[in-house]
């Protein structure tokens, strides 16, 4: 990091630590019953198939026991929970028309900065709808939609029932039923064949409200030879009781096309985050997540690709930083599926203060997918002895012409290193903080430079916890 | 699937009639039972990072029937193999030889049945395994045997004896339908050194597609300061199926060697508990498992390191053709009272053909981070055709050529058996391996 970089980064947390008084318009009642899924679907005036669709994923959400490989998740008590919220009645064209409570909270947020900067478009997601929304012209005369996903289920019907679910169903796991059941929001994008998206596409999420549920689905389809970076960043104000996350992100690359996906995630420490997030990747097309979470109670979340079509390529790095009372059980994972495709996975953890990260990956040669390159790296920093690193990584390999390699570390901060970037004037904090924030070099080098600099931020803010 | 694991040959009628056939004492008893309540309890596989992969499907336990009894050992011998310490020879379900040398029996080797220690040294047997502190207790496998041996072998080496030859412990089995379930207890005594050299054996020579049983423990106490370096080589017929737990505990200063290596049975499922409790103690692991035809080798390895400045380097080698298996489950536990831990987990494998299929899950739970090296790492690819091309060049035709290369891989684990001659009997049992190995179609 610059010298520059390192004066650009302020300390102030409070700027994620708010909460607005919004009155809602309409809301479910607390808990999930048929009758909750029926009102969710009424109250957007949805197709018949969408309500199939959530009756559906209703009823297999009930049948499914709760995962058992990953502890704590026993303690969400969905009675608790809220699954339906909307706070405002339509979709907003400029930012103008925002409401005002909602647009001080994004300035908080700094979304206008970052849009004069840069931005292609923002989808705002204010607790389960979005409420602000804008596409650059430029984006529309090149044929790209990027909106809300409920909107685009009117807007882009065709489009949509032919994608949708088609990733990720309904049955993969007890919460991609639950997000099924309920979803709400989220960001659609669908990108014409041979368009090369020139900016970076931006949604911001964030949770409001005491034992809201959020469950934003995200669907991006992005057509033949077609290329796109859609980022995602969450923040969230800090609440004592439990609220949930579930959300599911299916992106359809398809041949010869080009997709990056970035996330920085930052829930407040109450919130359980558990995201599927999968990619089909066809032939010679490139996938690539690039993947932060630094926030939450807990985050289960690996990113996936599954490498459909001959010669495509995963890129997977994932970035985990745990502190107190925290637990990020996070990954990656590639299913290769089909001859001559190419995987890289990278990973990256930080536990400290009692924080415990897990790395869990599944890495899948099936039959027939011949003349594999895969590999993983994981190595994981833990900052003092009360803390935990886990690393469960699975290789399964049914191709004799595979080439695999997988290499994991753990260890401390070196005190040479810190030693001796205080003998150069140093303390020793910003000597650490420098050291951790040169082990997720690999990560920060990736994001766009405002991504760079928020998310260096918000690592130091977090080393400032643990060793001032 | 992996819970439904019922064996017909398991209950507490049949514990009980093996300790009254071997006439034990209450506590033995007592330890049955106990094993017997956590047999019935655990489910076959307690952990849930490798539920997935335990596949029981080959074994068709309704068909075999273990041993109710074995015979007693035969007098001692002084007519040792040239080159060993000491041999015990179990034929199915007989003692057919047992002999410790001149310089065994001087340093006060015991190398016996249980029946024999409990009539002589009891507490030999008490003090190592009264308690449960030799088995995992998590594990179903190893708790069937605690509580379903039909023989008992001691192996202990007292304190500051050293021993410069190996002892041998061999098992032929194989009788279709039947099967020996049995226990074995190492102890060494403080600053006691010594070698072991396990040999299983098929003892029919013409299989023919009836299932046989080969089930046992090795339970290792080390003392502070002992070293053992522990060799086995699996080598049954294609109808065998093999259990095995083997639990290391170690002291202070202590040092522990396995190479194991695992040729035959048609399925060989085997759990490696080391336990580093002794500050300083270090283990040293390799293991090498060559499949063919429908073999499925599931190797599981846990290391704990407990004690301050342990050392764990482990090691795992697969070469499978046809359409063998290979399940490489390793965890490596580093406590939080392990402070300079230096812990290393390789997992490789080779392929030769399409269909065979290579897991690897090596795990690794960190609560220490002041380590000296954590690491591990795994890789699986097919033999290298630039160094088949080499040995081309060099005047090898190709079969050969990839032949090298596949002993080449496992050559570091040969090369830790302590027995010279028990090397070159592996490295021809590897060599033999090759012709079932042919050449798929062109990688």
């Amino acid at each position: 990091m610059t010298l520059n970089q390192r004066q650009m980064v302020d300390n102030d947390r409070s700027r994620f630590d708010f909460k607005d008084n919004i009155v809602y318009l309409t809301e479910t009642k607390r808990g999930l019953t048929r009758q909750t899924v029926e009102e969710i679907s009424a109250l957007k005036n949805e197709p018949e198939w969408m309500l199939k669709f959530r009756l559906r994923a209703y009823e297999h959400f009930l049948k499914r026991p709760m995962p058992m490989w990953t502890d704590g998740l026993d303690r969400i008590d969905f009675e608790r929970i809220i699954y339906y919220r909307k706070p405002s009645e339509r979709e907003e064209k400029s930012w103008d028309d925002v409401p005002d409570k909602i647009k001080e909270t994004f300035e908080r947020l700094g979304i206008p900065e970052a849009e004069r900067m840069f931005l292609a478009g923002v989808g705002a997601q204010y607790d389960s709808e979005v409420v602000y929304h804008s596409v650059k012209e430029e984006l529309t005369k090149l044929g790209v939609v990027f909106m809300g996903t409920d909107q685009a289920l009117i807007e882009y019907p065709e489009i949509f029932k032919k994608y949708f679910g088609t990733v990720i169903p309904p049955e993969d796991n007890k919460f991609a039923a639950l997000n099924s059941a309920v979803w709400s929001g989220g960001s659609f994008v669908y990108v014409p064949p041979g368009v090369d998206v020139p900016l970076p596409l931006q949604a911001y999420f964030r949770i409001n409200g005491e034992n809201t549920g959020q469950f934003e689905r995200t669907l991006i389809v992005v057509d033949e030879g077609a290329k796109v970076h859609y980022i995602e960043g969450c923040t969230a104000p800090i609440y004592a009781t439990d609220s949930l996350h579930a959300a599911v992100v299916e992106v359809i690359a398809l041949p010869r096309s080009k997709v990056r996906y970035t996330t920085i995630q930052n829930w407040s420490n109450d919130v359980y985050n558990l995201v599927t997030k999968r990619a089909h990747a066809h032939e010679d097309s490139t996938v690539e997540w690039i993947d932060a979470n630094t926030g939450s109670r807990k985050t289960v979340k690996y990113p996936s690709i599954y490498l459909r079509g001959r010669g495509a390529t995963a890129d997977i790095i994932s970035v985990a930083v745990a502190g107190a009372g925290q637990h990020q059980d996070t990954g990656a994972k590639a299913i290769h599926l089909a001859p001559d495709t190419k995987s890289r996975i990278v990973s990256k953890s930080i536990s400290k203060d009692g924080g415990r990260a897990t790395y869990r990956g599944h890495l899948k040669v099936a039959p027939g997918a011949t003349n594999v390159v895969a590999s993983v790296r994981c190595d994981a920093l833990m900052l003092d002895d009360i803390s935990r690193s886990d690393t469960y990584p699975y290789i399964d390999i049914q191709e004799d012409d595979t080439h695999m390699s997988h290499e994991a570390t753990v260890g401390k901060i070196s005190q040479d290193q810190v030693f001796y970037l205080m003998s150069r004037g140093l303390s020793e904090n910003e000597a650490q903080n420098l050291i951790v924030q040169g082990f997720l070099e690999v990560f920060t080098k990736e994001l766009p430079m405002e991504y760079a600099i928020e998310f260096n931020r918000l690592v130091k803010l977090e080393m400032e916890g643990a060793l001032g | 699937m992996t819970d439904a694991l019922k064996l017909p040959f398991a209950g507490e009628d049949i514990a009980r009639r093996l300790a009254q056939t071997l006439e034990e004492p209450n506590w033995l008893l007592e330890e049955r039972l106990d094993g017997l309540r956590r047999y019935a309890e655990l489910p076959a596989e307690m952990n849930p990072l490798f539920t997935t992969y335990l596949d029981l499907r080959s074994a068709r336990f309704a068909e075999l029937e273990p041993y109710a009894e074995t015979t007693a050992a035969v007098e001692v011998s002084e007519t040792v193999p040239e080159g060993a310490a000491a041999l015990i020879h179990v034929d199915e379900d007989r003692v057919v030889a047992r002999a410790l040398s001149r310089e065994a029996r001087d340093a006060g080797v015991v190398l016996d049945t249980f029946d024999n220690v409990l009539r002589e040294r009891p507490h030999l047997l008490q003090d190592a395994v009264e308690g449960a502190a030799t088995l995992p207790l998590d594990d179903k496998f190893a708790q069937f045997a605690r509580a379903h041996y039909a023989l008992g072998l001691l192996v202990h080496v007292p304190d500051g004896a050293v021993l410069e030859r190996p002892i041998v412990l061999r098992w032929s089995s194989g009788a279709p339908g039947k099967g020996l379930v049995s226990r074995t207890v190492v102890t060494l005594g403080e600053n006691a050194s010594a070698s072991i050299l396990e040999e299983q054996l098929a003892s029919v020579t013409k299989p023919n597609g009836e299932q046989s049983l080969w089930w046992g423990t090795t339970e290792v106490m080390l003392g502070d300061g002992a070293q053992l370096s522990f060799a086995a080589q699996q080598d049954f017929g294609p109808d065998t199926l093999m259990f095995v737990n083997r639990q290391a505990t170690l002291g202070r200063d202590a040092q522990l060697r396995w190479a194991l290596a695992s040729v035959g049975a048609q399925l060989q499922k085997s759990r490696i508990d080391n336990r580093l409790v002794g500050r300083g103690s270090s283990v040293r692991q390799a293991e090498i498992g060559f499949g063919s035809g429908n073999q499925l080798f599931d190797l599981t390895s846990y290391t704990r390191h407990l004690g301050e400045d342990t050392t764990g380097d482990l090691l795992s080698k697969g070469v499978f053709s046809d359409r063998a298996r290979g399940y490489f489950k390793g965890l490596i536990e580093i406590q939080r009272s392990a402070r300079g831990t230096d812990s290393f987990l390789g997992e490789f494998a080779m392929l030769l053909n399409k269909k065979a299929r290579s897991v690897a899950i090596p795990s690794l739970e960190i609560d220490q981070p002041d380590v000296r090296r954590a690491s591990h790492s795994s890789s699986v690819g097919p033999i290298d055709d630039s160094q088949v091309f080499y040995l081309m060049s060099r005047g090898l035709p190709r079969d050969l050529a990839r032949k090298f290369i596949v002993m080449g891989f496992l050559e570091p684990v040969v090369a830790r058996i302590p027995l010279p001659e028990a090397q070159d009997r592996l490295r021809e049992l590897l060599e033999s391996k090759w012709p079932a190995a042919p050449e798929a179609e062109a990688a």
